[in-house]
């Protein structure tokens, strides 16, 4: 996370930048932002390209991630960059919800009397479930390059046919799991979820390996090799494969099993090796409900969001492989460039000023900063007021 | 002097902590101090010649002292062993038989041969005592698991090239080692297939309670309907979680699994919590509070419901998500609370699988099975709710008492020639065996050779301290030292009572059990009238039991000349039953479905097992004798009477005569205020009508006294006679007699086994052969139904002398307990049956506390007098000593 802060913070020291329409998703463990920022220059040019309205303006989403546990860091950073009182009365926009911001996730409520004493704003606190499905719906349909399949450590990505995308699973892996059916815009149930999660994950290795963040769990992870703890099939049945049951020997047949009959103290384990085990469970475990609840409902499309994946290769092919293996290749695990900002996006999304014409993501390729972004990077986009 | 021993070994061998598969030399040592049952000896004669028993129907005619098991065609080259040897624990089921033994019981085979009972509708097996065992040991001491099974060499078959049928892992793992160490080979068996055909097996024959649902810490007892079981998802928790699809027998597939399972909640609890067994990680969560490590739904949302997606604050949003936001270190956890959050994990993860599993397929049967539940509440309640929220209500998990033994039980039955397939649920009594309370089946320790080791254990084990927490009474003057009762305070280290685990028996196999063919609706009968799911019920009469117990203890000490031994055994028969109450109390699901009939039941085997085998010969000997002597002067005033007025006063005196009950503690006080006859008939001169309970006049009409109809006699009387002394000789032998006088064939219905100061059927025909001295319709009948050995002989030389009266026989009813179950009754008991018309029930135990509401396909009588003042308030708004005259026609 402090990567991303950093380089976003890179990029917002650009003097041109106009930022405006910040919408915040405060979840168990983390606060996910989005923001609008124009460049001045550049919007100049597109509104004189694109038509004679002048309240339409062109300009990025950017993407912001703090720990929620550190939220004052993150109530310094809006306060410093006056992200709360710049609205958008700039060029044009209505002013009239200039202390308001959108907001969503459990800390919306939460924390909305802290962030009304600390910057003087109210949280526009908008459904959980809803932001997550119109922040899936507006980067699926409008974003390309969004969706992308990861098979044998290759990220192809998926053409999505805008008039086949329903219905579809949304599995938003956050601290917890949440299943939603999404049957159109604003059409959607949450149908299941699971408390194992990225909380889970998270959590539990910070207990096992005293690692202190998320993102070095997931790079010890890594290097680990879960056949040290998990209690593979082949050691079970001395080696062999349980072929009958379609089991090979390299099957996990219980995870940290293998901790059960031998007589090792934590300590006495790679932290890596435990991240690894971790991982895999969960991955797996969320890959398998995923695949039944999709089974359920007759659902071809499972798309993964959320915080946890973070783009983790690992991650990514254990929920593949997962749901490659319990539906017989029936159903494809899909993933988002911006999983992690699903909910925040839904609630930008909510201002009721994003165009619907097609954005471009991560291809700045004139602008050296943007190149240097991983793909949780800016969105180029336009805005307009739509009353 | 072999043919008249008994065997003993079902009393010093029931229990799967250790036992058995008792050496017969062992045996053997023991038995030599054994006196013969009392009454055994009388009347037989030495000159009469030995019927041949060979393809006898009613073979080890003592049933319960010696379970005949069916093990048809077994042959000698096979072990009666079978393993599951998981990742984390060794299943065995174990079969011990015993050898054949033809005891020479001459009123047995009179009546045989009077009824031509023979092998029932059953073929001809040789027949062979036994029971099934269940026990446990971890996999990593798989050394005590072997030292186990050669100490009682159950790896040997008859010949020495055995072989074992083994499932799980471990049977690949580990078969050289099993070469090494004992000689024998592992025959491995597909681990699926095992758990189905165990899971079959439990569901559709053996264990009526088995299957249960588990809401809110409530157990309730599932009745399967065989013919409806299938198709169902069997869950089974091991190290992993396998999902099967059972469809029938041998028809099933594995359609699902998951590797979040046990060995996740042990492994990962182990690493986090430094436990060092399953067990101790299970009790710790039943300190623990999830809510310090997981983040719920209320944390993220400052408290409030997530209500529109219908989660409330206490909803587990995210299991261990409370740790990343805290800078604490894992030693400022509480391992309970880790321990908590992670079985809360774990099962609800299983729970929800599994759902939507059967969901997909359609099915709403699911039973969870296999070590990770060991039957622990908050698991159970956990996957149980998951269930319940994920289906809305549409589905329900349901749990095995003996899931944790589904493959071994599974691999048992895969031997050819297991013969268990034909067995049928009536055939199956379960039995617990003292350490039951404690252990769960898990053996710890090395196997107890024999009855002294036993009570040494169970000395030390009391003094180690497990905690009893029912109302044990502290030590009392009158008990036999050693401070047999009291009531340790500190849980044990090496051995401990899970709160929550379900304990398994040991299962005994008894061909010879029939279905009492005069039950109206077998399928709906259920023999106890007082349902103990009431906790005050249950309470209540664990006081009475735990209140009688040193009253018991002394008779059963006395009973053997109250010698040092037999004391010692006396204590520890009070340790080893007041654990099984504790244990009943804290858990009354503990055994099964419990009633009073079991606890009953269970006190009288708890004796046995302790070699008491009738703790109260001398007085009913004594009683015997003096109601006997005072017979002839009730028969002459009887005869006195008119026929009519003769019917009430018989009835009043078996009414009456029911006060001489040692069973009762109401009754044990009026003994000291007058003889026998005093007492007699003082009590039937208070005998007056109406009862609060009185069919009288509708039996009365029924046998030919009324206005209108024409003179009716019954066909053949089944009598159930309760106590000795008084209660049957003053009682029940003039009613008997007086059907028999009318012309009805009267069958006095007796315990197998001694239950208090019940009469049994070894002991009636020395009754009857005494009180016919001095009548002649008793001695006619009894002639005539071949209960006195001498005029037997003569009429075999005379059979048309035989054949002219109406014969008085006796027959066992297959059980060892003062209450009836007649799901399961002797086969010789059933045969009799299907010619009577009338049955009488007497006594509290077996017309009361039992088969109060049993209808039945004839005439019925329930005569008994209540000698328990809340019994008397709960079953007939009534007090103590009144009368109970219930009389049904056939329905």
């Amino acid at each position: 996370m402090e990567d991303s802060t950093i380089q976003d913070l890179t990029l917002l020291n650009s003097p041109v930048d106009q930022i405006s329409h910040l919408a915040v998703d405060i979840g168990g463990s983390l606060i996910k932002m989005v923001y609008f920022s124009t460049n001045r220059e550049k919007s100049v040019d597109k509104t004189q390209n694109n038509s004679s309205k002048d309240n339409l303006l062109s300009g990025r989403l950017y993407f912001l991630m703090f720990e929620t546990s550190k939220i004052n860091e993150c109530l310094d950073f809006i306060s410093s960059k006056q992200l709360h009182c710049r609205g958008v009365q700039h060029h044009g926009f209505p002013a009239s919800d200039k202390n308001t911001i959108k907001a969503t996730g459990g800390g919306a409520f939460k924390f909305a009397d802290l962030f009304k004493e600390k910057l003087g704003i109210s949280l526009d606190k908008v459904d959980e479930m809803s932001s997550l499905v119109s922040g899936a719906n507006f980067l699926i349909k409008s974003v390309p390059s969004e969706a992308f399949t990861y098979v044998n450590g290759q990220r192809n990505y998926e053409q999505i046919d805008h008039n086949d995308l329903y219905p579809y699973l949304l599995v938003n892996i956050g601290s917890g799991v949440s299943m939603i059916k999404v049957d159109g815009d604003g059409k959607y149930e949450r149908v299941s979820g699971t408390s194992v999660g990225g909380g889970t994950f998270w959590g539990l290795g910070k207990l096992l390996t005293k690692c202190k963040s998320f993102d070095d769990l997931l790079e010890m992870s890594h290097q680990g090799n879960n056949r040290v703890i998990d209690m593979l099939v082949g050691d079970i049945y001395g080696g062999s494969d349980y072929l009958k049951i379609g089991l090979t020997s390299t099957a996990i047949a219980s995870s940290f099993g293998k901790a059960v009959s031998e007589d090792k103290e934590l300590e006495e384990y790679r932290p890596e090796d435990v991240a690894r085990s971790l991982l895999r469970m969960i991955s797996n475990n969320i890959g398998q409900i995923a695949y039944l609840n999709a089974l359920r409902f007759g659902l071809k499309k499972i798309f993964f969001g959320g915080f946890f994946i973070r783009g983790h290769a690992y991650t990514m092919d254990t929920i593949s492989v997962a749901v490659d293996f319990w539906s017989k290749g029936e159903a494809k695990a899909m993933f988002l460039r911006h999983e992690g900002f699903l909910g925040a996006l839904g609630a930008f999304t909510n201002y009721q000023l994003v165009e619907e014409f097609p954005c471009t993501a991560g291809h700045y390729n004139r602008n050296p900063l943007v190149e240097d972004l991983n793909d949780n990077g800016i969105i180029e986009c336009c805005l307009r007021a739509s009353n | 002097m072999d043919s008249l021993k008994e065997d003993q070994s079902d009393t010093q061998a029931i229990d799967n902590i250790n036992e058995d598969a008792q050496n017969i030399r062992e045996k053997e040592d023991t038995e030599k101090d054994m006196a013969p049952p009392v009454g055994n000896s009388i009347h037989r004669s030495g000159s009469r010649p030995q019927l041949d028993l060979s393809g006898a129907a009613i073979q080890g005619n003592f049933e319960e002292r010696d379970p005949t098991i069916l093990l048809p065609n077994q042959s000698d080259d096979i072990s009666h062993l079978a393993l599951d040897i998981g990742g984390s624990l060794i299943k065995l089921v174990y079969f011990s038989r015993h050898e054949d033994r033809a005891v020479n019981d001459k009123r047995k085979m009179s009546t045989k041969e009077r009824f031509g009972v023979t092998n029932g509708n059953r073929r001809s097996f040789p027949i062979l005592g036994g029971r099934l065992h269940f026990v446990k040991f971890e996999t990593t001491k798989i050394n005590e698991c072997l030292e186990f099974i050669h100490s009682k060499q159950l790896h040997r078959g008859d010949n020495d090239n055995a072989v074992i049928k083994a499932t799980g892992g471990g049977a690949y793992k580990f078969a050289d080692l099993f070469k090494e160490k004992l000689g024998v080979v592992i025959d491995k068996e597909d681990e699926m297939n095992c758990l189905v055909s165990g899971a079959n097996f439990l569901l559709k024959v053996a264990i009526r309670h088995e299957a249960f649902t588990h809401k809110e810490g409530h157990k309730e007892f599932v009745q399967i309907d065989h013919n409806d079981m299938y198709p169902y998802l069997l869950v089974n928790i091991g190290s992993g979680v396998s999902l099967i699809k059972v469809d029938g027998d041998g028809k099933f597939q594995r359609v699902s699994g998951t590797n979040v399972g046990g060995g996740t909640y042990w492994g990962l609890g182990k690493l986090l919590t430094k436990c060092k067994s399953f067990d101790e990680l299970l009790e710790l969560s039943q300190r623990g509070d999830n809510s310090s490590v997981d983040m719920l739904v209320g944390d993220i949302y400052g408290g409030l419901d997530y209500s529109k997606i219908g989660l409330s604050a206490s909803t587990i949003a995210s299991s261990f998500g409370k740790v990343i936001s805290e800078n604490k270190e894992i030693e400022d956890y509480r391992p309970e609370d880790i321990s908590l959050s992670l079985l809360r994990m774990i099962s609800y993860n299983i729970g929800q699988i599994s759902y939507l599993t059967a969901l997909q397929l359609g099915i709403k049967r699911i039973f969870f099975g296999g070590f990770f539940i060991r039957g622990h509440a908050y698991t159970m309640d956990t996957i149980s709710f998951a269930i319940k929220f994920w289906s809305k209500g549409g589905a329900e998990a349901m749990f095995l008492r003996h899931e944790g033994f589904l493959g071994a039980l599974g691999a048992f039955m895969s031997y050819e020639k297991h013969g268990l397939d034909d067995l049928m649920v009536h055939q199956l009594v379960e039995r617990f065996p003292m350490g039951a309370p404690y252990t769960g089946g898990k053996i710890h320790g090395p196997p107890l050779g024999d009855l002294n080791e036993k009570i040494s254990w169970m000395e030390k084990f009391v003094r180690k301290g497990i905690k009893i927490t029912a109302p044990v009474p502290m030590a009392s003057p009158r008990t036999t030292g050693l401070g047999g009762f009291e009531a340790p305070s500190s849980k044990g280290d090496a051995l401990r009572c899970d709160e929550s685990n379900l304990n398994v028996g040991v299962l005994h196999l008894v061909p010879s059990l029939e279905v009492f063919p005069l039950l109206a609706d077998p399928k709906t009968y259920e023999p106890n009238t007082i349902d103990l799911a009431d906790p005050n019920e249950l309470e209540y009469w664990f006081t009475v039991l735990s209140e009688h117990l040193p009253d018991l203890v002394d008779k059963a000490v006395a009973s053997e000349g109250g010698t040092d031994d037999a004391r010692r055994r006396g204590d520890a028969f009070a340790r080893a039953f007041s654990a099984h109450l504790a244990r009943l109390m804290e858990e009354p699901a503990a055994y099964g479905k419990l009633g009073l009939a079991n606890l009953l039941e269970l006190r009288e085997e708890c004796l046995r097992e302790f070699n008491f085998f009738d703790a109260y010969s001398t007085i009913k000997q004594r009683e015997n004798e003096a109601s006997l002597a005072v017979l002839p002067d009730l028969l002459m005033e009887l005869d006195s009477m008119s026929e009519e007025t003769r019917l009430l006063t018989l009835i009043e005196g078996v009414l009456a005569a029911n006060i001489f009950d040692w069973g009762s503690r109401a009754c044990v006080d009026l003994y000291h205020k007058g003889t026998i006859i005093e007492i007699y008939r003082m009590s039937r001169k208070k005998m007056q009508r109406p009862w609060r309970v009185d069919d009288f006049d509708a039996f009365k009409e029924r046998m030919g006294f009324g206005d209108k109809k024409p003179s009716f006699r019954h066909k053949r009387a089944l009598l159930f006679v309760d106590n000795s002394g008084a209660d049957v000789v003053l009682g029940m032998l003039p009613l008997a007699r007086e059907l028999l006088r009318r012309g009805t064939e009267v069958v006095l219905v007796a315990n197998s086994l001694p239950a208090l100061n019940d009469v049994t059927a070894m002991e009636l025909p020395e009754i009857v052969a005494e009180a016919a001295k001095h009548c002649d319709i008793l001695r006619r009948a009894a002639e005539a139904g071949g209960l006195l050995m001498d005029a037997m002989i003569n009429t075999q030389d005379n059979p048309g002398e035989k054949l002219s009266s109406t014969p008085l026989m006796v027959v066992e009813n297959g059980c060892g307990s003062p209450c009836i179950d007649l799901r399961q009754v002797s086969s010789e008991l059933a045969a009799v049956a299907k010619d009577a018309d009338l049955v009488i029930l007497e006594g509290m135990g077996r017309a009361l506390h039992t088969n109060y509401n049993a209808r039945f396909r004839c005439d019925a009588l329930k005569l008994a007098m209540v000698k328990n003042q809340r019994l008397a308030e709960k079953l007939i708004k009534g007090n103590i000593y009144d009368c109970v005259c219930r009389y049904e026609p056939a329905s």
